[in-house]
Order: structure tokens, then C-alpha cells, then sequence
């Protein structure tokens, strides 16, 4: 028998998940394993080999292999890299302390500036000089950087970040400035500002290098010992590594600039929502991720997700945070997850997260301790969540616990326990609903002409409420949505997102410089693919042009078909004016300027197909195993039929009120709602819209 | 009838997210730099009467802005708003507060046919008119001078624009098409915000809504009450002496429900344009008061309603029409900062020393030499901020009159304006030394190209700097050395349409923060950090710290 084995692994804070995809090449018949194993830091490489053998898959029968892991952002917030040097421009050593002197917490004049990642005296300059234009208007004088080198090692600095002034158009200051690094240290781990990002604000490109570098060593060490750890056990399949842009990328090139994976978590979910709308017919896809401490959401445009550079950490409204300038999906996090704690300030409001119980001790019905009513009490408490097959039957629910930690809650509001309930539930799905809104409305897209693709352990029981909020067409929880990101995975390509700042004039006569950039980015990407052996036929491309009004600073991206021909300007400005308008309901008659260009450069590596089965004419009744009631917090009490998820098949359908319990997921279907199978396993949910918050 | 506190709650969220929502529409289709980069620009949602409930990120300094402007104009047109209207104000003796640059937005929103609320947001334009370009200029002696002045009027009739009004509005200024694409991405934002507080209105109902708006209002006092009753009680008094020579003064009485800050024993206003209207120190006062009640919690009308102010006509917190008053964010910051210093002294574990306390509005133009086209750059700077209770100050923040307010970086202020920044670093120059030390303030040299270019700029605490707290030494001053090709250099803090040639260096030097705290108790490891990192001389080490290494 030929079968192909696929593989993901995953490696986050607290577990190294494992999911494999056997798929028998006659049949196409799939068959989905799951495996979860502890974290192993700081070796977290053994963790993937632990999973591997307790999942039973032997690492020489893996055909393909996709690697998720949160090494880098876990490098970063806990403050795990490298000393790190940095030089810049004369002039210019203090951008990285300068930033860009926001202050957020504006009222707040206890604020402190996050501190930068290197300090004052390990950040040097060279002088030599750049236009905008990416002229040369002074030399580049290496005279001093034997000094600096000395300086660096004596100071026990183990990474370099170059980052110089307008490197963005032209690199060749930087690059000389590497080169000649190189050779008074051979084995430094270095890395330019122009190898991260090609766009302008040397802040966020030199922070984004400092970062880059202050990670590299630790993630370059994590993934050569995972290469040879899995080699010693066989594996001579293809590996690939999940990155922030939704594609996969090679061991090789991930070594060299880690951060790019530094949002590879939520990616591959929100790759998977794309993949499966596309595979269900609806490419507009509001996606939402619900973990145990937050919830992300992304919205999918005739299947495409949309990467953006302007990602930051550590940001939010009490901090200014750190740029990193690196293609990362667009997506919005809000501290609202299964875990998140339910708690009354002094005036007697009540809030929802962003303090989270966490796995340990948890929600309190876990009976690990836990004090604080969580939003998973809450849905426990109101029959939402079966309590007696909590977690898939694995935890016995301390119901008393939970009764507990609602009572602190209703006592601070003067109601009752069902009341706290079902005002937790109502905010969180308020803060959920806001995250939603801010992806879909805040950019100009009804959602009311969007599928809610939901997955993650939450997100199918607060799926339905959002969605009917939001006047959705129809909410889809994915098969084994537990998993989804894992079988995001095996749908990504081998994906490169090429961000460049150039400017020029959308005005006659400009169609030959723009095309020729586009052609310079696209070689540049053939070559890069071609060196790693993917033959230059496999690559496909896609254009996007960034364009604003003149005088205007921030731009909509436009995508581009075919080749930028004078002919063909009229249609991208068209296409522009149309676009901005329908983000911000007026036009105006203004000059268009394009400001730069991102190309995607993709080529298939071998993905999943997904198999189809017939649609059976078994009633859903085989797969129902009871009834009870549910508080559907502001639709009331319902009687509502409990179905076993696992047993439900392709061409089952039946109405709600209902709960569908499988052992990842409970699927909350609230009164009015009609639910299908299709044939590939998703449960699509068709709303009445109701009020629901 | 009370609402249910959940629907309370779910609506003062949602108006939240509508502020920030508004807030970012604007920032991304503005044209001026100064509100897409700087973001000069607050957005907020105030009731039917123009009482403030919500307001969006941005800057604090306009967050009590648009309530005054929006009860004006509610008032002029109570009973002629109709849906999809939008008005527009920005005249400070009709209630636009600030100055003429800065035009504030206005919508209704109606649910059930009623006036429920309206959305409202303000940016600075980059020329509004007037006898200097950018609009702004030491030499106004009358608001008549400053630009093009608006009372509330309507510019869109029930969602049709009306044209003869942009037609005004377009032929006042030098810049018109930016103006024009600045008003559009204020009415886009407006719109936005009000599209979003009606679904809100229509899903709960009026009542309900406008409830939840009383209720957060009520809220927003309580916990200013909540703070008042915490901090020390009693009558605080300062009398300070300003970079001109004259002399302010400030009596601050706390009890427990109430906050008095009296600024009548001030001086007449000014013939220049560095003056403030009422309304201008009233902002003063709900900041300080925000920030030593509840800096973290929301911002409404409720928030300041234990504020008491007192004010002389025609002093300069309360000048008079028509004085200019191009300049008022200055004077707006000294009153604040009076307040700050005057308490800092009995609130040491809120109030911090003083830090370098000008906006260091800096305005540069002339013709990019590469596109032909006028640029002006409209920036305020960052500089040192004080030394607060075990924590250095924080280096290079803008004044604590802006907070989501981000600088230019030079890739693009070179790109777009054609000037070269030859230096973009910390200011080492001494001063803020204490136990604990001030942050720094920077240095830039910005090298014009244009032929017949200009500089105009008009920074405070250039004689007296940051003022160092409880033995911590003052900080460094903010000024300008003017550095041109031919002649002698020349320095200072407020200058008008100064004229540059191609070469000609401006070099912006912004001051350190006050120090706190006795120099000699600063930790050894501290000081030699600080030499290690090149911030501090061992010189000066010796002289300030008795440091030896």
C-alpha cells in the first residue's frame, strides 16, 4: 500500500502538538492522528521527537513535515536572546532609544517608555550616507569599524544589527558594511535592516533588526538541532517551517531571518479559513481563533488573507511596544479566551479578561484551585458546556468551584448566580464582537457578506451569539476545528511576501519604472527559489500596488493583474479610487501616487487534498444522545438536544436550540439556528438573526 | 427606568470602540502630516447636548475640546438638525477652543427620529489662511491675521455637501487641495462614528442608549470623586516667573468634591498671538485632574464636573475677541504646568518633576527641490520628561499635551519635504541631575535645500527649564541655533518666517527633565552606567555627584 504521510508539529508555551495526515494514494482515503507532549525548554527540539514517537509516527515515513513554533515571540517577551550590537548612520545611534515618542497612557504620567533592546553604549555609528532616491551623497567610511568590532566583543555581544538610512532603496552601504563585519569577525551572527524589510522609518526597520538579530542565534540553534534530531531518526522527507505571512518557508532561509515566524501561531488557522472557504465556495471569511487566553479574528477577501508590515509587540493602550517589519497576517487579539477572568471593579461594572486563569490553576471548575468565575464557569453554569463531559469527559467539572466563583461575581453586582453568568458570557462576546468589528466594519466590509469560519477549543461555543450579532450569511466550524491550525498547515504553499517602499507618480509615462520594479522583485524571487531547488515554472506571483492621494501618508493596497502597461494605468487608478472609496466613503479628484509594492511569490509544496464523502440520508437522530436545558443568556432557557459531534455524518441536518459535543469542541446552536454537514465534515449553521448581546 | 448594568456596560464599550474606530479612519486618509503622522487630531462622542461621553485616542489636550464645540453648535442650530447634516467650527471665541488651524467636525446621530448624540472630531490643518504661511506666526497681533475664521456652520445639508461653503473654505488657503482632503477625512470619520453609534441607538432603543450615555457620565464622576477623596486637602499656592518676564500665578483648593483652580491674579493678555481662552485652561485643569484621579479609567463630561475654575477677562487664560491666539497651546501648557508644579510638592507619589514643558511647535517651508511642489513641516518635538519616585524620567516623549503623537522619521521627512536631517540624537548637554535623574531631550539638525524657505517657531522653558523637584537639579532649555551657509550663527526660542537658504541648518534643541532628589544620593552604579553609555562626562560626574569612578 502507497500512503503519504504528512505531518505538523507545533510547539507552543505549555504543549508540542502533533497532528499526522495519512492519506492513501489509491483510495485517497485520510486518516488523522493527535498527539500532545510537554514543552521541553530550553531543548524544545526533544519535545517535537517526544510527540513524534508517542504520536507512533516514525520519522523516516514522513513524506512532508510543517513546524510551527513560538521559539521567537517566547525569545522576545521573556527576554531570552543575544546581546546585541548595532550600528547606524552618523547621527543616528539614539532612533532606536528616539523611537517615535508616543506616549499611549496619555493621561498616565507614571508611563514608561519600553526600553530598547540595545543600549546606548553598544549602539555605534559609521558615517556615509544615502538619499531617499537611494543615491550615494557621502562615502561610507569603515575606518572606525575595527574599533567598534573590538568594542563589542570585549562587551560579550553576540549578534549585530546593521541598519543605515535609506537602506530601503538601495542596501549597498549596509552591504558593504556586513561584508567587511564579516571578515574582522568570520563567525558573527549578523543581519542588515534591508534583509528584514525594504521599507522606509529606520525606527521600526532598525528595532525590526535589532530583533531579528537579538533571536537569531537562539532560533538558528533550535532549528539546526531539530534538523539533526529528526535526521538521527530517519527523516529525509521535506521540512518546512510556518511563518508570520501564512505561507511555509525552508529550514535554511528561516535560520537566517527567524522573525519572520515571530506570528506564525494564529497564521496557519487563518490560512486554513481561506482554504476552506475556497474549498466550500465562500471566499469572504471573517475567521476567529478562541484559545484559552484570547481571541484572534482576520477577515479573508475572495480567499486571500491580507499580510501587512505594521506589526507590533508588546503594544497596546498603556504601552508603545516594539515594530517588527515583517509580513504578518492582519489580525486583531483581544485578551477574551475560555480562560479569561470575570471580575467587578469598584464601581460595580463588570469586566471580562485580559487577565487570564490560564492552565494552571485555571477555570475553577477544573478544581486546581482557582478562586476567579472565568468565562468557561460561565458557560458551564448555564449548560452551555456539559458538566459532565468537561474537556471531553477527561476533568470531572467542580461545579461547586465554579458556583463559588460566580457567587464573588454576583455579589459585587447584587444579582443572582445565573445573572453573573449569563453578564459574562453577554460581555465577552461584546468584547468579541468589537474585535470582529474593527476587521470587518472598521475597513469597510459588511459582514453581512461574510461566512464566520470558527475554531480553536472556544470558538464554536460563542460562534452562533457573534455571529448573529453581526448578521453573518452563516457560521462554519471547520472538522476537527481543535485542530485547525495543524491542518492550516498542510495547506500552505511555500510563501514569500515582498514589501518595497518605491515611489512614483500615477500619471502617464510611469508604467515602464513600475513595471520594471515589479520585474526586479519578481527575478529577485525566482533566484531566491531557484537556489533552494524549486524550479522557476512552479513559482506564481501576485502583484499588489500601494497607492494614496498625493500629500496623503498612508496608502490602500490595490492588486494588479498582469503587466503595468501605459494602457493599463487608467484601470489601476480606477481600481484605487474604487477601493479607497469603499474604505472611506468619499473620493476625491486628487493625484494618485504609488508608494511602494508587494509582490507574493508562492509555489505549492505538496498540499493536503481534501476527500470527499458521500452525503448519507441517515437522520441526525443516530448521532443524538439527549437533552437539557441550556441558558442562551439573552434568548432564555431552552430544551435543547445534545448531539454527539463524532457520530454526526455528511448529510445530517437538524435546528436548534441543540449543543454538539465532540471532545475538542462544543458547538453552542442556539434556537432558529438550522445545521448541515457537508461532505467533507464542516458543520455549517444557518442564523436566524436575533438579538443576542 | 435603569438599565440592566450588562447593557450598560456593552454600550459604553461599544462607544469606545467607536471613538477609536473614528480615530483611525482619520488618521489614514488625512493629508497633512502633522494629523496622519503627528496625529494632532482627537475624535470623541459627546450626548445630545453636546456633553462628552466618550473620546478616541489621540492626544488629552482635545479631549475636552469637542463637548464646548459641540454645545455651541447645538445650541445655534437646536431644532434645524436634520440627518446627515455635519457642521463644522473652529473659531476659539465660537467655540472651537484652540486655534484657527484647528477645524472641529460635528454630526448628529438620530435614532428613532430623535437626537440622541453626535460624533465629533479636530485636527489641525496645515493652512488655514491668513497673513503667514501655515497660518501661524509670532507676528499677529489680531485673530483676523490667523486665518480663515469659522463659526459653527453647516457644511453638508442632510448628505448633500454644500458648495459654496468648500468654495470659501478652499479659496483661504494656500493650500487647498490639502485642506480639502484634511476636512473630507474629518467628515469620513464623523460619518463613520455616527453610521456606528445609530446601529447602537436602533438596537437598544433611544432610551436605552441615552441611559447608558447618563450612567457613564455619572460613572466618570464617581470615580474623579473617588480619586479627589484620596489626595491631600486644603489651598496650594505658586507663583513662577515666565521665559518673558512675567509673573503667573495659581491657587489650587482640594476638598472632597471639589477642585478649584483659581488664575485670576494673572496678567492682560498679550498683543502677540500667546494667549488662551477660557475654555483653553479649563483643559488644563480636567488634565491635571484625569491624571491625579483616574489616568487609566475613561474620559467624559462627567470626569470634570468637581472642576471649579476661575478666570479674569481678559487675563491671559481668558483673553478676549480678538486677540490672536495662534500660539495658545503655550500658554495652555504653562497654566498645566503651573497646576503640575504647584501640587507636585504634596502629591509626590503622582506628581513627578517638571519636565522640558513646551509643545516646540517647529514649522518649516518652502519649495521641495525635487518636485517642485511647497511642503511645510508642522511639528511639535519630544524631549526629556522629569525624574519621578525611584525611576529616571523618560527621554525623548512629546509634551504631556500630546500622547499618541508620533514624530517624523527623517527617511520620510527627507523623502517629502526635501530637507536633509543631518542628526537625529539625545541632548548630553548637562542638567535634570538628581538621585534621580531627568530624561533627555534631543537634538536635530534639519539642512533646508529649498531656495526661499522659512522658519517659524515659538518654544517656552528656554530661560527657565524643567523644574527640578525636591533638591533634583532643573533641566535643559528648548531653543533653536540657527546655523545658515553665510553669516553667524544665532540662537533662539521664538522666531517668525525666519528666511533660509539651501545649506542653511536648523537645529532644534529640545531640554532634559528636572532631577529629583539630592545629586549626592544618586547610586555609583547609576552614574557609571550613565558615563559607560556616553549620556554623562566623568567631568561632570565629579563636579554634579562627587563622582570619582
Amino acid at each position: 500500500m502507497t500512503k503519504t504521510i504528512r505531518v505538523a508539529t507545533d510547539v507552543g508555551g505549555t504543549f508540542t502538538d502533533l497532528v499526522c495526515f495519512e492519506t492513501d494514494s489509491v483510495t485517497g482515503e485520510s486518516r488523522v492522528t493527535t498527539a500532545k507532549s510537554d514543552t521541553t525548554p530550553p531543548n524544545f527540539e526533544q519535545g517535537v521527537l517526544n510527540v513524534l514517537e508517542k504520536g507512533g509516527v516514525a520519522a523516516g515515513d514522513i513524506d512532508f513535515m510543517a513546524h510551527g513554533t513560538t521559539v521567537v515571540i517566547n525569545a522576545l517577551t521573556e527576554r531570552k536572546g543575544v546581546k546585541v550590537g548595532l550600528i547606524t548612520t552618523l547621527g543616528f545611534r539614539d532612533t532606536l532609544e528616539i523611537a517615535r515618542g508616543n506616549r499611549p497612557d496619555f493621561f498616565n504620567l507614571d508611563y514608561e517608555k519600553p526600553k530598547p533592546f540595545v543600549r546606548r553604549a553598544l549602539r555605534r555609528e559609521v558615517p556615509g550616507r544615502m538619499n531617499y532616491r537611494g543615491e550615494e551623497t557621502a562615502a561610507l567610511d569603515l575606518s572606525g569599524l575595527a574599533g567598534i568590532v573590538a568594542d563589542f566583543q570585549a562587551e560579550g555581544v553576540e549578534a549585530v544589527a546593521v541598519s543605515l538610512l535609506h537602506s530601503y532603496a538601495n542596501p549597498a552601504h549596509e552591504e558593504a558594511v556586513l561584508a567587511e563585519l564579516r571578515r574582522l569577525w568570520p563567525d558573527v551572527s549578523a543581519v542588515g535592516s534591508h534583509q528584514i524589510s525594504r521599507e522606509w522609518r529606520e525606527y521600526e526597520r532598525s528595532n525590526s533588526a535589532v530583533l531579528s538579530a537579538y533571536v537569531q542565534p537562539v532560533a538558528e540553534r533550535y532549528l539546526r538541532r531539530l534538523e539533526s534530531g529528526l535526521a538521527e531518526d530517519g527523516f529525509d522527507g521535506q521540512l518546512y517551517v510556518m511563518q508570520s505571512n501564512c505561507g511555509v518557508d525552508s529550514l535554511e532561509a528561516t535560520a537566517r531571518i527567524p522573525i519572520t515566524m515571530v506570528e506564525s501561531g494564529p497564521a496557519s488557522g487563518f490560512w486554513g479559513a481561506a482554504e476552506l472557504g475556497k474549498l466550500i465556495g465562500a471566499p469572504d471569511v471573517l475567521a476567529l481563533d478562541i484559545g484559552g487566553t484570547t481571541a484572534k479574528c482576520s477577515l479573508i477577501k475572495d480567499g486571500e488573507v491580507t499580510i501587512m508590515t505594521d506589526y507590533w509587540i508588546e503594544r497596546d493602550r498603556t504601552s508603545a511596544g516594539y515594530p517588527i517589519m515583517v509580513p504578518v497576517v492582519d489580525l486583531v487579539e483581544i485578551g477574551n479566551g475560555g480562560g479569561s477572568i470575570a471580575w467587578v471593579d469598584d464601581f460595580s461594572k463588570l469586566h471580562v479578561g485580559p487577565q487570564s486563569a490560564g492552565a494552571s490553576p485555571g477555570p475553577a471548575a477544573y478544581g486546581r484551585g482557582g478562586r476567579d468565575a472565568t468565562t468557561t464557569d460561565a458557560n458551564l453554569w448555564l449548560g452551555r458546556i456539559n458538566r459532565d463531559y468537561f474537556c471531553g469527559g477527561a476533568v470531572e467539572a467542580d461545579m461547586e468551584a465554579a458556583g463559588a466563583a460566580l457567587q464573588k461575581v454576583a455579589d459585587a453586582l447584587g444579582i443572582d448566580r445565573d445573572e453573573a453568568a449569563r453578564g459574562i458570557v453577554r460581555i465577552a462576546n461584546n468584547n468579541m464582537v468589537n474585535a470582529l468589528k474593527l476587521v470587518s466594519l472598521n475597513r469597510g466590509h459588511d459582514p453581512r457578506d461574510f461566512v464566520l469560519v470558527a475554531f480553536g477549543g472556544g470558538g464554536a461555543m460563542h460562534a452562533v451569539a457573534l455571529g448573529q450579532e453581526l448578521g453573518v450569511k452563516k457560521v462554519v466550524i471547520p472538522t476537527g476545528a481543535s485542530v485547525f491550525s495543524a491542518w492550516g498547515m498542510m495547506m500552505s504553499d511555500l510563501r514569500r511576501d515582498y514589501f518595497l517602499t518605491a515611489l512614483a507618480d500615477l500619471a502617464p509615462g510611469a508604467s515602464a519604472g513600475i513595471e520594471a520594479q515589479f520585474a526586479a522583485v519578481e527575478a529577485q524571487a525566482t533566484a531566491q527559489f531557484e537556489a533552494e531547488n524549486v524550479s522557476p515554472g512552479k513559482v506564481q506571483f501576485k502583484r499588489f500596488g500601494k497607492f494614496r492621494y498625493q500629500n496623503q501618508e498612508h496608502t490602500v493596497e490595490v492588486p494588479i493583474e498582469g503587466a503595468v502597461t501605459e494602457a493599463a494605468l487608467a484601470q489601476i487608478t480606477e481600481d484605487f479610487h474604487a477601493a479607497y472609496q469603499k474604505e472611506y466613503t468619499y473620493r476625491l479628484a486628487a493625484p494618485v501616487e504609488m508608494v511602494g509594492l508587494h509582490v507574493i511569490a508562492s509555489a505549492e509544496v505538496g498540499k493536503l487534498t481534501p476527500v470527499e464523502q458521500p452525503l448519507g440520508d441517515a437522520p441526525a437522530s443516530d448521532a443524538m444522545k439527549g437533552r437539557r436545558k441550556v441558558d442562551y443568556a439573552v434568548e432564555g432557557i431552552h430544551e435543547a438536544d445534545i448531539y454527539d459531534g463524532e457520530k454526526i455524518r455528511p448529510g445530517m441536518s437538524f435546528a436548534g436550540p441543540a449543543v454538539i459535543e465532540d471532545p475538542g469542541t462544543t458547538i453552542v446552536i442556539h434556537p432558529g439556528n438550522r445545521v448541515e454537514m457537508d461532505r467533507w465534515g464542516n458543520l455549517h449553521i444557518i442564523l436566524k438573526t436575533a438579538e443576542v448581546a | 427606568m435603569a438599565n440592566d448594568p450588562i447593557t450598560n456596560e456593552i454600550i459604553q464599550n461599544s462607544l469606545q470602540a467607536v471613538a477609536d474606530e473614528m480615530f483611525v479612519a482619520m488618521q489614514k486618509t488625512a493629508m497633512s502630516s502633522i494629523i496622519y503622522e503627528v496625529l494632532d487630531m482627537g475624535t470623541g462622542i459627546t450626548d445630545a447636548g453636546g456633553e462628552l461621553a466618550s473620546s478616541g485616542a489621540g492626544i488629552p489636550a482635545f479631549v475636552g475640546v469637542l463637548d464646548k464645540a459641540v454645545k455651541m453648535i447645538a445650541a445655534k442650530f437646536a431644532g434645524e438638525v436634520a440627518p446627515g447634516d455635519v457642521f463644522a467650527v473652529n473659531d476659539p471665541f465660537h467655540g472651537g477652543v484652540t486655534h484657527l488651524n484647528d477645524i472641529i467636525v460635528a454630526m448628529p446621530v438620530f435614532a428613532s427620529g430623535k437626537l440622541v448624540a453626535w460624533t465629533a472630531n479636530i485636527a489641525h490643518n496645515s493652512d488655514v489662511g491668513g497673513m503667514a504661511p501655515g497660518s501661524l506666526t509670532g507676528e499677529a497681533k489680531e485673530i483676523f491675521q490667523e486665518g480663515l475664521r469659522l463659526p459653527p456652520i453647516r457644511i453638508i445639508d442632510a448628505g448633500k455637501p454644500i458648495a459654496s461653503v468648500f468654495d470659501i473654505i478652499r479659496l483661504n488657503s494656500r493650500m487647498p487641495e490639502v485642506l480639502e482632503g484634511d476636512v473630507w477625512a474629518a467628515i469620513s470619520s464623523a460619518r463613520v462614528g455616527a453610521r456606528r453609534i445609530e446601529e447602537i441607538a436602533a438596537k437598544y432603543g433611544a432610551d436605552v442608549f441615552e441611559a447608558a450615555l447618563v450612567d457613564f457620565m455619572d460613572f466618570g464622576e464617581a470615580v474623579s470623586l473617588k480619586g479627589l477623596k484620596a489626595l491631600p486637602k486644603g489651598t496650594f499656592e505658586l507663583t513662577e516667573e515666565q521665559d518673558d518676564g512675567s509673573v503667573f500665578n495659581v491657587k489650587i483648593t482640594l476638598t472632597d468634591e471639589t477642585f478649584t483652580v483659581d488664575l485670576r491674579d494673572n496678567p492682560d493678555q498679550v498683543a502677540g498671538p500667546i494667549n488662551s481662552c477660557r475654555d483653553g485652561v479649563m483643559i488644563g485643569a480636567q488634565m491635571i485632574l484625569k491624571s491625579l484621579t483616574d489616568p487609566r479609567g475613561p474620559a467624559n463630561g462627567g470626569s470634570f464636573r468637581p472642576i471649579e475654575l476661575l478666570t479674569r477677562e481678559g487675563s491671559v487664560f481668558d483673553a478676549q475677541e480678538p486677540v490672536a491666539m495662534g500660539f495658545y497651546y503655550e500658554i495652555e501648557l504653562r497654566a498645566y504646568d503651573l497646576m503640575w508644579r504647584c501640587l507636585a510638592p504634596h502629591m509626590p507619589e503622582h506628581l513627578g518633576a517638571g519636565h522640558f514643558g513646551s509643545v516646540c511647535g517647529t514649522f518649516i517651508g518652502g519649495i521641495h527641490p525635487d518636485t517642485g511642489r511647497p511642503y511645510t513641516i508642522v511639528e511639535p518635538q519630544v524631549g526629556g520628561w522629569g525624574a519621578a519616585q525611584g525611576k529616571d524620567g523618560n527621554s525623548a516623549i512629546f509634551s504631556a499635551f500630546h500622547g499618541e503623537t508620533y514624530n517624523c522619521p527623517a527617511e520620510i521627512n527627507e523623502a517629502r519635504n526635501g530637507v536633509i536631517i543631518d542628526r537625529m540624537e539625545l541632548n548630553c548637554a548637562p542638567g535634570g541631575e538628581g538621585r534621580e535623574t531627568g530624561g533627555r531631550g534631543v537634538v536635530i539638525d534639519y539642512r533646508t535645500r529649498a531656495e526661499d524657505g522659512y522658519v517659524t517657531v515659538g518654544y517656552t522653558r528656554s530661560r527657565f527649564p524643567a523644574w527640578g523637584l525636591d533638591g533634583g537639579r532643573d533641566g535643559s532649555p528648548n531653543y533653536v541655533r540657527f546655523i545658515p551657509q553665510e553669516g553667524a550663527p544665532q540662537e533662539f526660542a521664538f522666531v517668525s518666517g525666519l528666511k533660509t537658504r539651501p545649506g542653511d541648518v536648523i537645529r532644534v534643541i529640545t531640554g532634559n527633565g528636572g532631577g529629583l532628589g539630592d545629586p549626592c544620593e544618586r547610586p555609583a552604579t547609576k552614574i557609571a552606567e550613565d558615563i559607560f553609555d556616553g549620556l554623562l562626562t566623568p567631568e561632570h560626574a565629579k563636579d554634579v555627584y562627587g563622582y570619582d569612578g
